[in-house]
């Protein structure tokens, strides 16, 4: 093989990966968990009690990871966390709806067990948790929880 | 060894059109285009590998399990591109075959084929592993998992029909089939190809829907496919159309040796140049489903052209009982082995065996002024002397010197020439005195070539200024 075009091609492919790489980090820093406050609060608040949340359902904020978007529903009754409804998962790829889906049950049960949205993560759905625990947060946080 | 044609020094015509400046041209720009198609084999691998850094860069090596998976994705990337390369260079796409030439195109994609797999398997591995690591279970509990996904059943048929292609392409496998069973098996690997598409858009979040990834990757498919779409199936069909080529003549001009003469429109239109082949195939009952490459023995006329065959299998034995008035439909022409590739003003030609026929066709075609080209015909027994009287005769009418060499090579010795003409201590310098100055045409069996190649090799010559065409499949 010749000279040039073995230089050529170690020039053509280093650009092309330096390019890649670039790209790549733009993408992580847009597409790291980030909360798009599109929260609208659907509490029908009854105002029982004082203190505590308020009775009704409330819309977490929608947020979003590389494998697609999460937005959790919480509804409050009797001052406890009764319902938990996922609106959106991340859906990016087969892959990230295997995850969610697998990652949603436990999610919802922890978050019910714990009355809040500290929980564990769930082993090898790290965005799936993070995503879901803020939404819930959020939604907790509309709650006056 | 014996002179047969000497040139004549008192008719020594001008010779007028292709000059040594024009071969010069010819070749660097050849080189240029040849080193640019090096360049995007390996840049679109690295593009490949891009691609996955675009969609989140290095990220996705934070943890054990995403570093597995992560590089999983790019062995399925980069393993995918070179099946497409390899579909690339199989497609007889005319500017690669132009190049570097149908042989070379088919040895590179022959390189290929091993690395292509072994990264694919990599691929299914990895993902195992590092779906497994992700989830907590071992590799082997991740493969029910994995085939839930949608698509993986289709992807992981492909990846088995890509392994038996493969395998059986391996040349100590490969000698075990026929060339026709090969090829069937062989056509399997388009399916392969279009079974991993749907779990690459799908599965992995690389090329999902709306990003720039997947464009690209729609791309390369369309252009794979569209390239041999175009020149395997369109433009051989065109071709066959527009030339509407028959078989006019069937002739044994020795046991075994079989010429083909054909009826056609515009042949000079196909553009050959000497040397060249074309895949044929005749449309007779028991030849229909199998075509030939066979390289023309006589330069075509507007209304004819001719191949000359030797039985060398089931199929080629017969083609020589084709009917007359069998349509034949043509692929081509293709190969470097022709005057195209010349880059010198001077002339060796030698040729063995059933080897003569595309020398014919070279030597009648080329250019050259009297004296500059010099031929040798080499062949085991005196029967085996196809063609040689017309080969004697476009010597003598063209001015080039024509050399001959009968007999067996000796036991024991490596060498190309006959026991009589080694024991007399025969060269190729002393055949060829000016070899070092002139392209250098090898033709015959893959043995005695070999052993031809490695002495021009020796005399220093330089690597482009010797083509070669091996006479078996």
């Amino acid at each position: 093989m010749r000279t040039r075009a073995i230089l050529g091609s170690i020039l053509a492919s280093a650009s092309v990966l330096i390019v890649g790489y670039q790209a790549g980090t733009t993408v992580t820093m847009a597409n790291g968990i980030s909360v798009t406050e599109s929260s609208t609060s659907a509490g029908s608040t009854s105002g029982t009690t004082a203190s505590g949340p308020a009775d009704g359902t409330y819309t977490g904020s929608s947020v979003n990871t590389r494998y697609g978007a999460v937005q959790i529903q919480v509804t409050i009754a009797s001052g406890s966390i009764s319902e938990v409804a996922a609106l959106h998962l991340t859906n990016a790829d087969g892959r990230s709806v295997q995850i969610s889906n697998h990652a949603a049950p436990i999610l919802r049960s922890e978050v019910l067990g714990s009355q809040s949205a500290r929980v564990s993560n769930v082993g090898g759905a790290t965005y799936t948790t993070q995503a879901y625990l803020a939404s819930v947060q959020s939604a907790l946080d509309q709650a006056g929880a | 060894m014996t002179t047969e044609v000497r040139p004549r020094p008192s008719r020594a015509l001008r010779h007028t059109g292709t000059t040594v400046a024009d071969y010069r041209r010819n070749f660097s720009r050849r080189a240029r285009l040849s080193d640019l198609l090096v360049m995007a084999l390996w840049t679109s691998g690295a593009t490949a590998a891009a691609l996955f850094l675009a969609s989140g860069g290095i990220d996705q090596f934070t943890s054990v399990a995403e570093t597995v998976t992560s590089i999983g994705i790019v062995a399925g990337l980069v393993g995918t591109d070179f099946i497409l390369v390899m579909l690339v260079l199989a497609a007889r796409i005319s500017i690669i075959d132009r190049t570097i030439g149908h042989d070379r195109a088919i040895a590179v994609h022959r390189s290929l084929g091993k690395p292509a797999l072994y990264l694919l398997l990599a691929h299914g591995l990895l993902l195992l592993v590092g779906y497994g690591l992700s989830s907590g279970i071992n590799p082997i509990a991740e493969i029910g998992p994995m085939l839930a996904l949608p698509d993986m059943p289709l992807a992981v048929i492909g990846l088995g029909l890509l392994i038996v292609v493969v395998v059986t392409s391996i040349m100590a496998v490969r000698r075990r089939f026929s060339y026709e069973g090969w090829h069937l098996v062989h056509v399997l690997s388009y399916v392969a190809v279009a079974f991993a598409l749907p779990h690459q858009l799908s599965v992995g979040g690389i090329l999902s829907e709306g990003s720039g990834q997947r464009v690209y990757w729609i791309a390369l498919y369309v252009l794979a496919l569209g390239g041999i779409v175009t020149f395997r199936f369109v433009e051989p069909l065109v071709s066959s159309l527009r030339h509407r080529v028959r078989v006019a003549a069937v002739t044994e001009i020795a046991p075994g040796v079989t010429t083909i003469q054909f009826d056609g429109h515009a042949l000079r239109g196909l553009g050959a140049s000497g040397g060249q082949f074309f895949i044929w195939r005749f449309w007779a009952p028991h030849t229909w489903w199998h075509s030939h490459p066979i390289s023309l023995s006589a330069m075509p006329t507007d209304n004819s052209a001719r191949v000359t065959i030797r039985d060398l299998g089931k199929g080629s034995a017969q083609l020589s009982t084709v009917p007359v008035g069998t349509r034949v439909s043509i692929e081509g022409p293709y190969g470097l082995f022709s005057t195209t590739a010349r880059t010198s003003g001077k002339l060796t030609i030698i040729a063995a065996g059933i080897g003569v026929t595309p020398v014919r066709a070279l030597l009648e075609h080329a250019t050259f002024a009297p004296g500059e080209a010099t031929i040798l015909l080499r062949a085991s027994t005196p029967e085996e002397t196809y063609h040689w009287d017309e080969i004697k005769a476009i010597a003598a009418a063209k001015g080039a010197t024509c050399l001959v060499m009968v007999g067996h090579r000796p036991r024991g010795i490596d060498t190309w020439m006959s026991e009589a003409d080694a024991a007399r201590g025969v060269t190729l310098t002393s055949a060829f005195p000016d070899i070092t100055d002139s392209d250098v045409y090898l033709c015959g069996p893959s043995t005695w070539l070999d052993l031809v190649e490695a002495d021009v090799r020796a005399t220093g010559i330089r690597p482009h200024q010797i083509h070669t065409e091996r006479f078996d499949w």
